[in-house]
């Protein structure tokens, strides 16, 4: 359209639609690094556990005063949740994956090794966490009956067998499989006998764990302690009442106990995530309340010019505008500022994010969420100045005339 | 050229209904001048603009150029006040934001002319009323004489058939007021119909014609012989 005269209008009306255009550009530059971030955490929190999440529960257990039996004690609780109707299979473990809370542990190569060739988290299980879990085996084989001890936290005995996540055995042995190798945990040479698809760690939501999400190790260990939990899995549509009737079945076995923390595992991960969503929450309302500030600060200063020059609106109907020409004029005043504001915003956009990249360790931001922010911020642009423009276009001819 | 029957035009408020014109018949020919006089409220600025089509009438007929223009839309009124007519203001209207030459620009950009034309026209315009040298210059760096020669050759750039002038020179002193009058002559002189109001007896002998207008009603008409001869000349070469 007439872009020459715009411009030139514009010049002498520079603070205002600079301000605008600088506002937009902040507007989009906040808006493509926020989407981006909620993005990635949507994608963070919807990456799979490994465990079979629709139909299994954790159950934490507590022992009161000092029992000298626990594992006897572990032993009669997993027998009588075993024979519960509607329940898969159950195991007694000191963490879960997602749980938010854990042991960590250092595999190596050889004895004594200085630094550990692969971090995992390291869960306590038997011969039938797997099937309780719903971990797939890809190589190898579980554990048997007889390969599980006791063991207590100050206890350092290895049965010598263990099994690992796909992602410990790559990180381990890159060029060749991990199965029947030997390895060192606590300078104990243990065989990995079995390999698992996926387990994820405890720290799903953390950035330090982040590198080593997928790498868990299972020992074939009941845990004595105090207090550890039950991971109980159900059949398909039991989960509601089998989390009901263990926690009465645990009581009948032995009232000695405290039962805290029942959570499904769709607690569990909305608990493991939970920062994650506010912070997306946040960050969605953020953007959402810049998009309407921004908005209103387009309508309000374009309501402000469209009064300041309804005077010369009305010469330019009675020149010969159509009102279409009037609305295209306010359109076009819009673009070119909008497209000021969305070149400024890209580069603030980029400049912004690989500051994060640099103090925050955040990822580089996808080019895509800056261009499609740009055209956001121009679509606001137009959607915002609509209402004064078509004001603008009602400017009756005969003002030209009539004194302001 | 311009010809009104019964023409009527009530402005209504919640309060009162202003008759601001009332059964106004007049017909204005090619080429004439003519100069509209009349008391303060009395109608005139109404007429210009329901003859600029800046307004409606409420009544009556209006025939622009043979064309029924009473009942068009907005967009055709658009068009002809864009292509047929030009406006003279009292207060210059020329647009603060934009130099000389931009404003000048205006109407012929309306009219989607091309880049070229738009400059020889505008060259033109701007020789006309004497201020070639002012093309860059801004309204508000121009004298009141000045302004007003710029919103004449606006509406010359455009060489409209009917030029509409609403006291052109009520905010000018004699000496302006002489120089835009003499332009307005030669602008008659190459053909243009002129409608002119003005408050200046002195001003409106200068017309060919005198209208004057009390109360929404045309009640005076006073044709200068020498202009029927003229006609009624070009009547009997047209036939
Ligand atoms: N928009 C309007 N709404 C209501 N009344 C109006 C409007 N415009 C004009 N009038 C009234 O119509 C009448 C004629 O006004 P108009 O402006 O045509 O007079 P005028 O002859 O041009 O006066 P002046 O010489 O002072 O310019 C006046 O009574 C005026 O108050
Ligand atoms: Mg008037």
């Amino acid at each position: 359209m007439h872009f020459g005269p715009i411009l030139s209008a514009m010049r002498r009306n520079k603070v205002g639609a600079f301000l605008i255009a600088l506002q937009m550009a902040l507007t989009l530059a906040i808006l493509c690094n926020a989407l981006f971030i909620i993005r990635q955490r949507v994608v963070m929190m919807a990456r799979p556990s490994g465990v079979d999440e629709a139909n299994t529960f954790s159950l934490s257990n507590q022992w009161v005063g000092s029992p000298e039996q626990i594992g006897a004690m572990i032993r009669g609780d997993l027998a009588a949740l075993r024979g519960m109707p509607g329940v898969v299979d159950a195991y007694a473990t000191n963490a879960y994956p997602l749980r938010g809370g854990g042991w960590s542990e250092g595999i190596g190569l050889a004895p004594n090794q200085k630094h550990s060739s692969a971090h995992t988290a390291r869960y306590f299980t038997d011969d039938h966490a797997l099937n309780a879990l719903g971990a797939h085996l890809i190589a190898g084989r579980n554990f048997t009956a007889d390969e599980i001890r006791e063991r207590s936290e100050r206890d350092k005995a290895q049965p010598g067998v263990m099994i690992v996540t796909k992602a410990v055995g790559e990180k381990l042995f890159p060029d060749g499989s991990a199965l029947g190798k030997t390895v060192y945990v606590e300078d104990q040479p243990i065989v990995i006998v079995g390999i698992v698809d996926m387990l994820k760690t405890p720290w799903v939501s953390n950035a330090w764990a982040e590198k080593f999400v997928e790498n868990s190790m299972l020992d074939p260990y009941i845990f004595i302690s105090k207090q550890y939990s039950y991971i109980v899995r159900a059949q398909p549509g039991q989960l509601d009442a089998v989390m009901q009737a263990a926690q009465k079945k645990l009581f009948e076995v032995n009232r000695n106990r405290v039962i805290e923390k029942v959570r499904s595992y769709a607690q569990i991960r909305a608990d493991a995530y939970r920062n994650d969503r506010a912070l997306a929450i946040i960050l969605g309302t953020v953007s959402a309340a810049l998009l309407a500030v921004t908005a209103f600060g387009i309508v309000g200063l374009t309501s402000f010019w469209v009064t300041q020059r309804r005077r010369q609106i009305g010469v330019r109907r009675a020149l010969g505008a159509t009102r279409r020409a009037i609305l295209a004029y306010f359109q076009t005043e819009n673009s070119i500022i909008a497209g000021v504001g969305a070149l400024l915003g890209m580069a603030l956009a980029v400049g912004l994010n690989l500051w994060m990249v640099q103090a925050l360790e955040m990822q580089r931001l996808d080019l895509l969420y800056v261009l499609c922010g740009a055209v956001a911020v121009m679509l606001l642009g137009q959607f915002a100045v609509l209402w004064p423009a078509l004001r603008a276009a009602s400017t009756p001819p005969a003002l030209a005339t009539r004194a302001s | 050229m311009l010809k009104m029957t019964h023409l009527a035009k009530v402005y209504r408020t919640e309060v009162v209904e202003t008759y601001a014109l009332r059964d106004l018949s007049l017909n204005v020919r090619e080429g004439e001048f003519v100069a509209v006089t009349g008391p303060s409220g009395s109608g005139k600025t109404t007429f210009l603009n329901v003859a600029g089509l800046l307004e409606t009438p409420t009544g009556g007929q209006y025939h622009l150029d043979g064309e029924d223009v009473s009942k068009l839309g907005d967009d055709a009124r658009s068009r002809i006040r864009n292509e047929k007519i030009g406006f003279i203001f009292q207060a210059f209207n020329l647009i603060p934001d934009l130099n000389v030459f931009d404003n000048i620009d205006v109407p012929l950009r309306y009219r989607r002319m091309n880049g070229a034309e738009r400059k020889k026209r505008i060259g033109e315009a701007l020789e006309r009323v004497g201020l070639s040298a002012r093309a860059r210059h801004y309204p508000a760096e121009l004298s009141g004489g000045q302004q007003q020669r710029v919103a004449i050759a606006r509406a010359l750039a455009g060489t409209p058939r009917l030029l509409l002038a609403d006291e052109p020179t009520g905010n000018l002193d004699t000496q302006m007021a002489r120089g835009v009058m003499e332009l307005l002559e030669g602008i008659h002189r190459d053909g243009a119909t002129i409608v002119m109001v003005t408050h200046d007896p002195e001003l409106a002998v200068r017309a060919q014609r005198n209208v004057h207008i009390i109360d929404g009603q045309v009640v005076d008409l006073t044709e200068e012989p020498r202009f029927h001869g003229v006609h009624a000349e070009a009547r009997q070469a047209s036939a």
